[in-house]
């Protein structure tokens, strides 16, 4: 039933409609700053309630996975990711469009997109219950360790002063700590504030580190947002293809990492795109300059990123266990349907199950022409918008989104704060990219390390709880690497890397 | 706080006989139905499951919508500000509204809290795997007492319905076992299936969803879940324990008696529903019928219950 | 912008005070930390809150070793992005931050607009022509009840009515 059959039976014009519909309004509502897609994915639920569960599934997956890519559109265009999916995405995409290579990293993360999405789909189609493992072999420990692997990525990011990037990686862990604890309940560093019970939400962290900082100084002089070539280029298509076969390594790395991160439950898009651009970003080959507007930064995290919506569904589909936020979402909206997941869902259920998957499938290739067409024309309004009406327009667009995100005007307000903060802050080289990995990895790192204290004290072997498990010791391994490569890497090369001057 | 208590309830009594000569008409619009947590969680299950019974029965749409934050005390501290007209309706769980307040300052006291109707409730449950070496209650105890805290439980989190049980169990059985702490049921399921500890302290619910990979050693419930005939109760095993966390639907303050009532009823015509209770059974819940009238009486006793195992467990001075 | 300055030396006081405040920031919290009922959660913010005193420390030394040494040289690069108009700035800033404030009471539609039109003057750089005075804040409109509609009524977002209307 995984073959030709499922693939014709997802092939209804109903299906295919509501998977042309779902990648259009998931791409629009991930480029919004604000609106995840986890959102997107809950607007949709009473919507599908009335529908069978194949055509829901598909329009939630098409929704899903169309959201994820959105995020890379802000994240190019106005450094703020639209998704919290998309961090990764702005630390070459934004650099890139600035010189005037918008065009360019918009097609190509279009491009990765599907291309990641493909890979996850494929594997949810192939491997689906062997790869579930994946989620039961990862334990507390190796959650921390990842956290910690991808913390690494901070001496990577701060080229200018590796103290100030971990002063900031330490802040941003700090923030993460802030309102109610997730491992005890104890209320944290509120310091008697009632605002603050809620902590900080990643996401209007995310905004206001990235997109106020962009609007403070995009306001106070008459300059253009991006450098605009002067004549149009069109897609830039065939070079975008080109780019993507010299980085076909980077690709096919970033969209397995991509998988293996959407199918563990405690990780998401975020920490996959963070991962597969560490992993770049280690094996970066002399003349690749990245956080300077490298193609190779955008195709790691936006080809990981979608890799991770196939990824997730194994998990969720195998063994009931959310591999993402939306995935938790959509298996409420499974249960609602009657449907339980589960080992025997592919088999009692495989028409619906390999009708979704098909579905998925195809929806990510819809995603390519979609694609292309919603980028074009959201590059060509941001370089067309006169300045006096973009800066209105984003700051409107921030305030709107951030306040979607839990209905509160107090996270508004904290988002400005810290975009304050965040402004000062970058002034003075502390650089926002670090203080966002600690607000985002730092949850993970605490409840991983506490969980795997317990345990190893119940068992009385710390040490070995830490270090003793053979995927611990990989991760590990890869830290202390990726780590010492940037040191081994100068020693080797006669031509001292120029890292610095642009 | 019972002198306050008392003028609300007789300055609501004045209001609703002003109003009583005017039926209440509502719905008129759709309900806004504030969950405090996140998309995806069981709350939002359980709101998700309602929908679609109270547009078919009521001719209105329940909105759901979220307002996550603080383990849900950043939404019910804000409840009381929102417009009571009965189109605004939140949920609240237990042990939640009693454990936060009591614990430190949230925005909110258990008594601010107008609470409706009380819906259903998920019993805690011991799950292990389901080729573990532990094949009922007795074995595991065994193990425990031969092996003072080596025993580790995952739980959705410290001061929720199943930490509380678990420390009510270990003075019961006399013995001393490690609880872990995760983020919500999800990924607390995902230690259990992933062998990282001995077994779970979850619910019902929790193993609905896992399917034949887990079997439940006992449940915290008076008589055994449909769903599970042969599982046993504690109660059954010679353990007094009946516990589990319990959801239910609150109003801002300002919402008049009548409407109170209305949507008590309500909710109460979506519980009879017999094909709405067999979506919830199969998902592991258990069904809770605490209408308007009763609330008082219920929070009363759950409360005191509450208080006094958190107290055991060190999670309240 | 950020990750596209370029690290400012070490030199400038403004890395002296971020680094105080990162000082005292970790010193809240770790005093914070002390306060928790269970140990669980005072460990990791107590072990992170010191590391940040430590840094924060050791870039407060290395500003005053730069101060007091004998050749501060090369270290005074000049402050990023120093050109623009600070008021531009702070207007921006001081309009959304009001926007913020004031939609709980006079809700979202009417804040919007009026935060779209602040912003439109303080963000307008060229001259005012007719034009421009119609069709830029025609344009605002439309954006305004665009994104109005998307989240009101098809994401079904309660945007505030605001308490002095409702």
């Amino acid at each position: 039933m995984s073959g030709l059959e499922a693939f014709l039976a997802a092939l209804t014009p109903l299906n295919l409609l509501l998977a042309v519909i779902g990648v259009i309004a998931g791409t629009v509502i991930g480029a919004i700053p604000g609106l995840t897609a986890t959102m997107a994915v809950a607007v949709l639920v009473p919507f599908t309630f009335g529908m069978p569960p194949a055509p829901a599934l598909i329009l939630m997956g098409a929704i899903y996975t169309g959201a994820i890519y959105g995020g890379a559109y802000s994240a190019i265009l106005l450094n703020t990711p639209g998704t919290p999916s998309a961090i990764a995405t702005t630390l070459d995409g934004y650099p890139m469009a600035r010189r005037g290579d918008g065009d360019l990293a918009m097609t190509l993360a279009c491009l990765a997109s599907v291309a990641g999405g493909l890979v996850g789909a494929l594997a949810l189609l192939t491997l689906a219950p062997p790869l579930s493992q994946v989620a039961l072999a990862f334990g507390p420990v190796e959650y921390f360790w990842l956290a910690i692997f991808g913390l690494s990525l901070i001496s990577a990011l701060s080229e200018g002063s590796l103290l100030k990037g971990l002063a900031g990686g330490a802040f941003g862990l700090l923030i993460s700590c802030i309102g109610v604890a997730e491992v005890s309940a104890d209320v944290r560093l509120t310091f008697g504030s009632q605002t603050l019970i809620g902590g900080i939400n990643v996401v209007a962290a995310l905004i206001g580190l990235f997109c106020i900082p962009v609007l403070i100084d995009l306001v106070a002089t008459p300059g253009r947002h991006l450098h605009v070539a002067a004549e149009p280029r069109g897609f830039r298509l065939a070079e975008a293809v080109s780019v993507l076969m010299r980085k076909k390594v980077n690709l096919l790395r970033s969209s397995v990492i991509g998988t293996i991160v959407g199918i563990l439950p405690g990780a998401g898009g975020s920490v996959a795109g963070i991962v597969a651009y560490s992993e770049a970003r280690r094996s970066a080959r002399p003349g690749e300059h990245y956080g300077k507007g490298d193609p190779g930064g955008v195709i790691a995290s936006e080809s990981s990123n979608n890799a991770t919506v196939g990824g997730g569904f194994i998990p969720t589909l195998v063994l009931g266990i959310p591999g993402t936020p939306p995935d938790a979402v959509i298996l409420g909206a499974l249960l609602v349907q009657g449907l339980r997941t589960g080992p025997s869902l592919f088999t009692e259920k495989a028409t619906i199950v390999y009708t979704f998957i098909w579905g998925l499938i195809i929806a990510t290739v819809l995603m390519l022409p979609i694609g292309l067409l919603l980028g074009r024309y959201a590059y060509k309004s941001i370089i067309t918008l006169p300045k006096a009406l973009l800066v209105p327009s984003v700051a409107f667009m921030t305030i709107i989104g951030t306040f979607a995100i839990r209905n509160s005007t107090s996270d508004v307000v904290i988002m400005i704060i810290l975009g304050v903060i965040g402004w000062i802050l970058g002034r003075f080289g502390f650089a926002a990219a670090p203080i966002v990995l600690g607000i985002i990895l730092g949850p993970i790192a605490e409840q991983g390390f506490v969980q795997a204290w317990t345990i190893g004290s119940a068992q009385q072997d710390l040490v070995g709880m830490f270090f003793g498990r053979p995927i611990s010791m990989a991760i590990i391994a890869f830290t202390v690497f990726s780590l010492a490569s940037p040191l081994l890497m100068r020693r080797w090369r006669l031509k001292p890397e120029i890292a610095h001057v642009e | 706080m019972a002198p306050r208590r008392r003028f609300t309830l007789g300055l609501a009594g004045i209001v609703t006989a002003a109003m009583a000569a005017a039926a209440v008409a509502y719905p008129t619009k759709s309900v806004d139905y504030i969950i405090p947590f996140g998309p995806g969680g069981e709350s939002d299950i359980t709101a998700r499951l309602q929908q679609p019974f109270f547009k078919t029965m009521f001719g209105q749409d329940l909105v759901v919508s979220y307002k996550p934050g603080g383990g849900g005390a950043v939404g019910w501290a804000e409840l009381n500000n929102l417009p009571g007209d009965g189109h605004t309706i939140m949920g609240v769980n237990l042990p939640h509204i009693v454990l936060q307040p009591a614990q430190k300052k949230v925005g909110y006291t258990t008594e601010d809290l107008t609470t409706v109707y009380w819906f259903h409730f998920t019993p805690d449950a011991i799950v292990v795997k389901d080729d573990s070496p532990y094949k009922t209650l007795k074995d595991l105890i065994e193990y425990a007492k031969a092996n003072p805290g080596k025993v580790t439980l995952s739980g959705s989190g410290k001061g929720t319905a199943n930490h509380l049980a678990q420390v009510r169990f270990d003075k019961m059985a006399g013995i001393k076992t490690t609880y872990v702490s995760f983020a919500g049921t999800g990924p607390s399921n995902t230690a259990l299936l992933g062998g990282q500890t001995t077994a779970a302290w979850g619910y019902t619910t929790s193993a609905a969803a896992l399917g034949e990979k887990a079997r439940i050693l006992a449940v915290a419930m008076d008589k055994r879940h449909p769903k599970y005939p042969d599982v046993p109760t504690f109660k059954e095993l010679g353990f007094d324990l009946v516990s589990g966390a319990y959801r239910g639907i609150a109003v801002p303050k300002s919402t008049p008696e009548d409407t109170r009532k209305k949507l008590s009823e309500m909710i109460g015509k979506i519980n009879a529903d017999p094909q709405f209770q067999k979506r919830m059974l199969d998902g592991g819940f258990a069904m809770l019928d605490i209408p308007y009238e009763k609330n008082a009486e219920f929070m009363k006793a759950r409360s005191a219950e509450f208080i006094e195992a958190a107290k055991e467990g060190g999670i309240l001075n | 912008m950020s990750n596209e300055h370029q690290p400012t030396p070490a030199g400038d006081a403004g890395t002296a005070i971020v680094a105080a405040s990162m000082v005292i920031f970790g010193t809240l919290a770790i005093t914070d930390t002390y306060e928790y009922f269970d140990f669980d959660s005072a460990v990791f913010p107590r072990t992170i809150a010191a590391a940040l005193v430590l840094l924060a420390l050791v870039i407060l030394l290395q500003w005053v070793a730069q101060r007091t040494g004998v050749s501060t040289g090369a270290e005074t690069g000049e402050p990023v992005e120093s050109g623009g108009s600070w008021p531009r700035r702070i207007a921006l800033v001081a309009a959304m931050l009001g926007a913020a404030l004031a939609m709980p009471w006079i809700g979202f539609q009417v804040t919007a607009l009026i935060a779209f039109a602040v912003l439109l003057v303080v963000a307008m750089h060229d001259p005012w022509t007719p034009a421009r005075l119609i069709v830029y804040p025609a344009v605002g409109l439309a954006i305004v009840m665009g994104f109005y509609f998307l989240f009101a009524k098809l994401l079904m977002v309660p945007l505030p009515v605001g308490r002095w209307f409702a």
